[in-house]
């Protein structure tokens, strides 16, 4: 296939491949940079960016969830051969959630009515590139009234002599503590969870106009994964998972657009199995770019989740619910996000750059969960469908 | 069924991609022209793929398979 398009040089070719195995959240701003984000040749210019986001989530007759999240990105260049990079947020939440299935929260019920929370989150990276490879090692801390959780990762990525094959191997580990009493809630006091990620990839350029990447992740986790504000909590102490991601990205010269697709899916040792399907598309107008898209994803229930009892007209009966909780033995979760539903995400981003280094972008979705979304066609019973939208506007700077 | 399909189709995919490159894959540098635009980049804005997976990670049972290295919470 002819191009138009000036010939890049092989350091930049590369960069496609790398760039594009970079760790989400830790990653190099590629929209800015695609071809300086290679993996072998550090950056030449510095970086910063930050994010206002917003979100909101509801059920009918039920406002929820209410969020703010900004977030500021740094990555600069050192010595030529080195790189840093660091990140910041600052979630502010409040609203309340279920105590069971999507049950309104009460003081009778042992729930949260409301609840507000900050978690301030920050992580660290740094990255030596050499001739054809590049390494990295992160560490991250997050913090919130009743969590927190330390992590670090690393990272080998190297392509082949064509530049167009590029492999990593990346292995994360997290420990979390999980304390409560501070509210005075005491569901969850000195609780520990420890988590393990392995994680091997390939990514190989197919054709002048595509490119496909296939990541195969395995997780062991241990400790506590009860949800400390939900009734009729008890989850398994191990939680072990394995995740494939195939992700095809596909230019389409007509229309100077490019297609990208993806495909994960989940399985883990509390009997969930998922499915994601991702779309967007990508397409510059000037200096525009608009970014529609889309997301499907669908899960069956957790081996110990539990379906409500409903009364004769269908409604929730809270009293029979209780009542078979009672007669559960073992593992037990009426956790919304334990059943089995579908859930569908309409997007559209729109970037401006206002210059080659500065770039605004303003981001909206639209996301719905619901029972009949499911693959198969019908979920779990007696939930409402859950409603969210997210918005964020950004602005990045390379100088 | 649907489930067996989609596995099928992606174990297939897969097996074709990785035992073909002999025959798929030489593309020249001075081709890569248009796999350099920044649409055509898996990780285009981390800032944004940070906060929609800490969203969906927070209201659905499955998360990860993008990277490792990121910490928990105890999302609501």
């Amino acid at each position: 296939m002819s191009t138009h398009n000036t010939p890049p040089t092989p350091q930049s070719a590369t960069g496609v491949l790398l760039a594009s195995l970079l760790l989400p959240g830790l990653a190099t701003l590629a929209a800015l940079a695609p071809a300086s984000a290679a993996a072998e040749t550090a950056p030449e210019k510095s970086t910063i960016a930050v994010k206002y986001g917003s979100y909101s989530d509801s059920q009918p007759g039920w406002d929820r969830i209410k969020a703010t999240a900004p977030q500021v990105y740094v990555q600069a260049p050192i010595a030529g051969e080195w790189s840093i990079e660091a990140s910041g947020v600052a979630d502010n939440v409040s609203g309340a959630t279920p105590y069971a299935h999507t049950q309104k929260s009460g003081a009778s019920s042992g729930g949260k009515l409301g609840m507000s929370d900050e978690r301030k989150a920050g992580d660290v990276k740094i990255t030596r590139y050499m001739a054809r490879s590049a390494i990295s090692a992160s560490v991250a801390y997050s913090k919130e009234n009743d969590y927190k959780s330390t992590a670090l990762g690393l990272d080998a990525r190297w392509s082949s002599d064509d530049n167009n094959r590029t492999w990593t191997l990346g292995f994360g580990a997290a420990s979390d503590t999980i304390d409560n009493t501070a509210s005075g809630i005491n569901t969850a006091i000195n609780e520990h969870k420890n988590t393990q990620e392995f994680m091997g990839g390939i990514t190989q350029v197919l054709t002048p106009a595509d490119i496909v990447q296939f990541n195969l992740t395995r997780g062991v986790g241990s400790g506590y994964f009860n949800d400390p504000y939900k009734s009729y909590d008890l989850r398994p102490s191990q939680r072990d998972t394995w995740i494939g991601l195939a992700r095809w990205n596909h230019y389409l010269e007509p229309f100077d657009a490019s297609l990208r697709t993806s495909y994960r899916y989940y399985s883990d040792t509390f009997g969930v199995q998922s499915h994601t399907v991702g779309l967007d598309w990508v397409q510059p107008v000037g200096k525009l770019t608009l970014t529609p898209g889309m997301r499907y994803y669908s899960q069956q229930a957790a081996n110990f989740y539990f379906d409500p009892v409903l009364n004769a007209q269908g409604q929730y009966d809270a009293f029979g619910t209780l009542m078979r909780v009672v007669g559960l033995k073992g593992y037990k979760s009426a956790d919304q996000r334990l059943a089995a539903f579908g859930a569908v995400t309409l997007s559209m981003k729109i970037a401006y750059a206002i210059n080659p280094d500065t770039v605004v972008d303003f981001k909206v979705e639209t996301y719905r969960q619901a029972a009949d979304l499911y693959l198969s066609g019908k979920g779990s019973p007696g939930l409402d469908p859950f409603n969210a939208q997210f918005i964020q506007i950004g602005l990045t700077r390379r100088f | 069924m649907m489930k067996k399909t989609i596995l099928g189709l992606l174990a297939v995919t897969s097996l074709a991609w990785l035992g073909g490159c002999s025959s798929i894959g030489q593309v020249n540098a001075w081709e890569k022209g248009n796999l350099a635009k920044p649409g055509m980049t898996f990780e285009s804005d981390p800032l944004d793929q940070r906060f929609t997976q800490h969203i969906y990670g927070s209201k659905e049972n499955s998360s990860g398979g993008y990277g490792v290295g990121g910490g928990g919470c105890g999302c609501n």
